[in-house]
């Protein structure tokens, strides 16, 4: 009697469990399935105008690319791939290719690292460095296109600055922009001179989160501050140098504005790239079908060497 | 790790995307065979007539006697003429744009900036998008490129139907014509010639202009030694640069291309015309040394050196006489000249200007409002109006005129008469600019900066690689096109 008694109070805790069980599966059911609108609802816009005004034009650029198209009447002829393969034949293009990595070479050497030793030099700053930190980022409200000109007329071997201030000390008178060997150079240079903008910021913060207490063991072990960069900073702010880098290349693999006022792509195509074959092509020779190609051709290479470029980041942590 | 390695993969196509999707946006396009926004409101108001009866052609002409319900239709029109807000003649024009209002109450005209220096690219966009507007104006070199990739509406019957016609001078037309077809109305012209300061000029002794080659580095050399600081010759060595090389290639007797009688372009880079006029340019530079350091400086630049006395000579147009006054310059310091003769005996001066051009796609009664619009302007009235406009407000006026009617002369007797006959002297041989220069262009602004910029280059062998260039890249395309149309 006892054990039927105690079986049957086995078999109702047995039930019990198997209810709560299969109550505690529904609810995690239902939590799986319950959509939460409210954040999707704020995210919507966003995404929406990212989708229209930025992978709409990705699509409708690589739709374009394949026609020969007719502005009047779009899309016209139809040619597949023939608008990559004429722009691939095309020696202007690998004379503008052959610009662009160049100057992408020269920026990194001498741009790229400009804000991560002002940043440095920063975090050692103690006093005053809110001040600091204001002028830094002064030459970034300055309009792009009004440095560029005033660098321009700095460079004019008639009337600029350089060559008057070259002189007193006895050197020059150099071409700038018109020297073809020089351009590429000349219109690099000014990034070193104003900065990084908010890079400086940006590194400066990573530098400030690495803990006070790395820095005191390696000053106790005896590093010195060239190893403490190297060993303890560095290190420590790589992931921050690579997303700058990732957008750094971007920007200079498609740059347009300082170039087209300072040269136009000139002297003799000495500072031709990509992004005014582009515009070149579109709408000087209104060939917006190889416009598109180029657009399009441009854009995957920029996502290889990204992609490219955290794949060996990862294999290297 | 593997999961941040995704968002950061993610991250960095995105700004790849999002950098390059900047470029793409220009490119954007409709798809549907439309006219745009304000053309569609247009059409709208137009269907609303659709089938009445050809009254609503004439709605501008006679709207309130008709009782025609087409005729009560408001024709919606966007027209690219709104001046700048720092335009001396701003308030001129807008007040043009009321009397047109007034007078042509059936016509909604929606003005349009367009003076920005880009407003090439900004109207190829809108072309592209399906924005086009009805009406704008297109440089005479534009025109080629237009007419045949059909942006330029065929007008012929609006022309040829309208008593506004035989108002033109005589050929002012021919540049907008193409198979008997006309495409545009003539809005303006100009001549080019050789622009000097005459106190510089005199300073050096020299009493008269240089007629030859050989004189204009004699006289450009003079006038340097002569007057320290100053520049002989300012060359034109930046993007436009082939627009001024062209004169200097007529001026051996050449041109840089040729359409044959099948349509299809012949490149003459390499003639013996353009190799000598390649060659004097390098000799100004290298030789004579009478041009400016900075030789890829634009024109703009250019034409600031002349008119602050650091130039003695540039090439310009009929108009720089108003441009340089306006920014200050001695109106009795300014000379006009035909262009010094080459080896050919000849100095032929190019002839160029605007066309006021018609959208294709806008409906019938948007092209008749918009060529009405057109006349308006151009207009005995309207020009008279102007012309008076600008000699009480001390601006200058062009001295050439595309009407027969409009009297110039009363209206610029500011302008020196030595300065009158020369303009109309180098009027006397014209030439227009040469074939598809649109496309041409860049292919041979890279021999006259090669040779302006190494004393080493070899004119025939700069100009040879660059029509071997445009040959592959532009030319053969071009024929090949122009053939599978036929």
């Amino acid at each position: 009697m006892g054990n039927q008694v105690e079986l049957k109070q086995g078999a109702a805790a047995q039930a019990q469990t198997q209810a709560q069980t299969q109550k505690q599966m529904q609810t995690r059911s239902r939590a799986r399935f319950n959509i939460r609108w409210t954040p999707i609802l704020f995210l919507l816009p966003s995404i929406i105008v990212f989708f229209v005004f930025k992978y709409y034009l990705i699509l409708d650029a690589v739709y374009i690319s394949l026609f020969n198209y007719d502005i009047v009447s779009p899309p016209g002829k139809f040619v597949g791939l023939g608008n990559y393969f004429e722009f691939l034949k095309s020696e202007t293009f690998w004379v503008a290719m052959k610009n662009t990595f160049i100057f992408f070479l020269l920026s990194v050497a001498i741009v790229f690292w400009v804000p991560i030793v002002q940043a440095l030099f920063l975090s050692q700053v103690k006093r005053f460095n809110g001040f600091y930190r204001v002028l830094y980022q002064i030459p970034g409200v300055l309009p792009v296109v009004a440095g560029v000109l005033l660098w321009k007329w700095m460079y004019n071997p008639d009337r600029g600055l350089f060559n008057y201030l070259l002189a007193k000390i006895g050197l020059g008178p150099y071409g700038w922009l018109n020297d073809l060997h020089m351009t590429k150079f000349a219109i690099v240079l000014p990034g070193f001179f104003t900065g990084g903008g908010i890079g400086v910021l940006l590194y400066y913060a990573a530098i400030k989160s690495i803990s006070a207490e790395l820095f005191e063991a390696a000053k106790i072990d005896g590093c010195g501050p060239w190893h403490r960069m190297k060993i303890i900073i560095l290190p420590n702010i790589k992931f921050v140098i690579l997303i700058q880098f990732v957008g750094f290349m971007s920007g200079v693999l498609l740059s347009f504005d300082n170039i087209f006022v300072m040269t136009q792509g000139g002297p003799a195509d000495a500072s031709l790239v990509v992004a005014l074959m582009i515009q070149r092509t579109a709408f000087v020779q209104s060939r917006f079908g190889i416009s598109a190609a180029l657009s399009f051709f441009m854009f995957i290479v920029i996502a290889v060497l990204t992609v490219l470029q955290f794949r060996l980041q990862r294999e290297d942590d | 790790m593997k999961k941040h390695g995704g968002i950061k993969k993610s991250a960095s196509v995105l700004v790849a995307a999002t950098i390059v999707a900047g470029l793409l946006s220009a490119c954007g396009s409709e798809k549907e065979d439309n006219a745009g926004g304000t053309n569609n409101a247009a059409s709208q108001t137009n269907n609303a007539s659709e089938g009445t009866n050809a009254s609503a052609n004439d709605t501008t002409n006679a709207p309130a006697n008709t009782g025609d319900a087409a005729a009560d239709a408001v024709v919606e029109i966007t027209v690219w003429d709104q001046p700048s807000p720092d335009d001396p003649a701003k308030s001129f024009v807008e007040e043009q744009f009321a009397k047109f209002d007034a007078a042509h109450p059936n016509i909604k005209v929606k003005h349009v900036e367009a003076w920005q220096p880009d407003v090439r690219e900004k109207f190829l966009t809108a072309v592209a998008g399906g924005e086009g507007p009805d009406l704008s104006y297109s440089a005479f070199p534009d025109m080629q490129v237009y007419i045949p990739k059909g942006i330029a509406a065929d007008i012929t019957d609006l022309v040829n139907g309208s008593p506004d016609k035989d108002r033109f001078i005589d050929g002012a037309f021919n540049l907008a014509t193409k198979d008997g077809k006309i495409y545009g109305i003539p809005n303006d012209m100009y001549t080019s010639g050789l622009i000097y300061n005459k106190k510089l000029f005199a300073n050096a002794g020299i009493t008269a202009p240089p007629k030859t080659w050989e004189e204009f580095a004699a006289d450009a050399q003079l006038v340097q030694q002569k007057n320290a600081g100053i520049v002989g010759f300012d060359i034109l060595g930046m993007d436009w640069a082939d627009w001024h090389f062209e004169y200097y290639v007529w001026q051996a007797g050449g041109d840089l291309t040729e359409q044959q009688p099948d349509g299809t372009a012949k490149l003459t880079f390499t003639s013996d015309a353009a190799v000598k006029a390649l060659q004097y340019y390098k000799d100004l530079k290298w030789k004579y040394n009478v041009t400016q350091k900075n030789v890829v400086q634009d024109i703009g630049e250019n034409e600031k050196d002349f008119y602050s006395g650091r130039s003695a000579m540039i090439i310009g147009t009929s108009d720089s006489f108003t441009n340089f006054v306006g920014r200050g310059m001695n109106p009795d310091d300014i000379g006009f000249a035909p262009f010094p003769a080459g080896p050919s005996g000849k100095a032929p001066a190019q002839v160029g200007g605007s066309f006021w051009m018609l959208n294709p796609k806008s409906s019938p009664e948007q092209q008749k409002a918009a060529f009405d619009y057109a006349m308006f302007s151009m207009s005995k009235e309207s020009q008279d109006a102007l012309g008076q406009f600008k000699v009480d407000n001390g601006l200058g006026l062009r001295p050439f005129t595309v009407l027969k009617d409009f009297d110039v002369t009363k209206f610029i007797k500011d302008v020196p008469q030595d300065y009158l006959d020369a303009v109309n002297e180098s009027a006397k041989d014209q030439h227009l600019e040469y074939f598809l220069k649109s496309s041409l262009s860049s292919y041979l602004v890279k021999p006259i900066q090669k040779v302006l910029l190494d004393k080493n280059a070899d004119p025939a062998a700069e100009l040879q690689k660059a029509q071997d260039l445009a040959q592959k890249e532009v030319i053969d395309k071009y024929n090949n096109d122009l053939k599978a149309a036929k």
